[in-house]
């Protein structure tokens, strides 16, 4: 039963028996993975705030031959997201973010470039307090790296290339169409313009695009189509997405 | 072949659907009825029917009651320019313990979580602002849980009711009594000195 230390973020937690928790983790150096925490529901639990949703922590787990579940051993915060409670459309902006973490990234799989993605993201939702931009990167990368980005310069259908005219979607879209492929249900655009803003802003690193004073017209526009994108490849839509549509 | 008969398989079902209570629990707990007498399992089973039937929803608290409105907010001697709000009906029973309260109470019914599409509107709020507007209340002490949803909970209120006139406080966070400091996480370490007061 060897003990493992590791970078995570918490992405949620449930709630076990009377006393204990499930911790839902995305780790640097293990990946996604559940724990239980014991007496994490009592007052003197010794986790104390380290186990809220989204606090940066290294932890120290149990692995259990043949058991899916780890046991926590003792948790070390190393930043804490609590202050984003302030402002309840970053709130909801940080649980769509642990949502879409927890259900896209496959569990016990290493995968370094989203932890940093995540981590980012949430500092820069922490820092900016501004969500629009935050949530297009995040979901920009969070497809290209589970490799499901369409190519947002061509019709998925027909595959010519859309330049400036709208590209068309819907629910269940994988990509654009075109005027002449469009079909019925596909009401929503993303103009030319949107498209090649989204694929500069995100070459960059997030933090330089928000030294940009104001976000850019069609971020909320391309951020929408995004997370059409990453719900089509869940084969399921996300609790938290109708809240950020009625708070932003 | 069946590991227990048809009417006790289902027993046991039933109670590991209540909260906490797992397989082992619930085999332990059936094995207990079945052993009892027959009275004594209709004693268990009328308690559940009764509470069932008899108890609701206070209609200015939300908290469970027989009585409509309930005992807290029918007490004369409680004061009710001072409003508790809290997540579910057993907070209240934290707060009472203290025995130091004697003000009224309001129940959430929850506490907002976008990721269990617990948002406002799922939460019991109507009543709330329906005993503002009478302009009795002078002070809202909002004791949702010291959580990332309690604390998202608290702000979204205190930014709703300050713009009314009321007085909004929240309860104090920090060190539990009988800890030890050098135990304290960063983050209720910060809450603990954010919330000093003079002595």
């Amino acid at each position: 039963m060897p003990l493992r230390e590791t970078e995570a973020i918490v992405l949620r937690t449930y709630r076990l028996g009377e006393a204990d928790k499930i911790v839902s983790l995305f780790t640097r150096q293990l990946g996604r993975l559940r724990a239980v925490a014991s007496g994490a529901q009592r007052t003197k639990s010794r986790y104390g705030g380290t186990l809220e949703p989204l606090s940066y922590v290294r932890l120290w787990v149990f692995e259990r031959e043949n058991r899916d579940l780890l046991r926590l051993n003792a948790v070390e915060l190393l930043e804490s997201f609590f202050a984003m409670q302030k402002d309840y459309r970053v709130q909801v902006a940080a649980q769509y973010l642990a949502e879409a973490a927890d259900r896209i990234l496959p569990e016990r799989e290493v995968n370094e470039r989203a932890f940093r993605l995540l981590l980012a993201v949430l500092r820069s939702l922490k820092q900016a307090g501004e969500i629009n931009r935050p949530l297009l990167y995040f979901n920009y990368w969070l497809a290209r790296l589970g490799g499901f980005l369409p190519d947002l310069d061509r019709c998925m259908a027909c595959g010519r290339a859309l330049g400036q005219e709208n590209g068309y979607y819907g629910p269940g879209s994988e990509g654009l169409l075109c005027a002449d492929c469009r079909v019925s249900g596909a009401n929503q655009t993303v103009a030319g313009a949107t498209r090649a803003m989204v694929q500069r802003a995100c070459a960059a690193p997030l933090e330089r695009w928000l030294t940009e004073e104001k976000a850019p017209a069609g971020c909320r526009e391309a951020r929408r189509f995004l997370e059409e994108i990453i719900e089509t490849h869940l084969e399921r839509k996300l609790v938290t997405r109708p809240m950020l549509e009625e708070e932003v | 072949m069946k590991d227990y008969a048809e009417p006790l398989a289902r027993l046991i079902d039933e109670l590991k659907r209540l909260p906490g209570i797992g397989q082992k629990s619930a085999q332990r707990i059936a094995f207990h009825i079945e052993r009892a007498s027959r009275e004594d399992a209709e004693r268990l089973a009328a308690a559940i029917l009764d509470a069932k039937d008899k108890i609701r929803l206070c209609s200015v608290c939300n908290n469970f009651t027989e009585l409509d409105p309930c005992d807290y907010c029918t007490d004369s001697r409680r004061d009710p320019e001072v409003v508790c709000v809290v997540e579910t009906p057993y907070n209240v029973l934290a707060v009472e313990r203290t025995r130091e309260f004697h003000g009224q109470y309001h129940v959430l019914h929850g506490a907002l979580s976008p990721l269990q599409g617990i948002g406002p509107e799922q939460l019991k709020l109507k009543n709330l602002f329906d005993r503002l507007k009478t302009g009795k209340v002078k002070e809202l002490i909002v004791a949702t849980s010291p959580t990332v949803e309690g604390e998202a909970t608290a702000v979204y209120l205190s930014k709703l009711i300050k713009p009314l006139g009321v007085k909004v406080s929240r309860i104090a966070m920090g060190v539990p009594v009988g800890s030890e400091l050098e135990y304290a996480d960063e983050v209720t370490m910060l809450k603990a000195l954010e919330g000093r007061r003079e002595m």
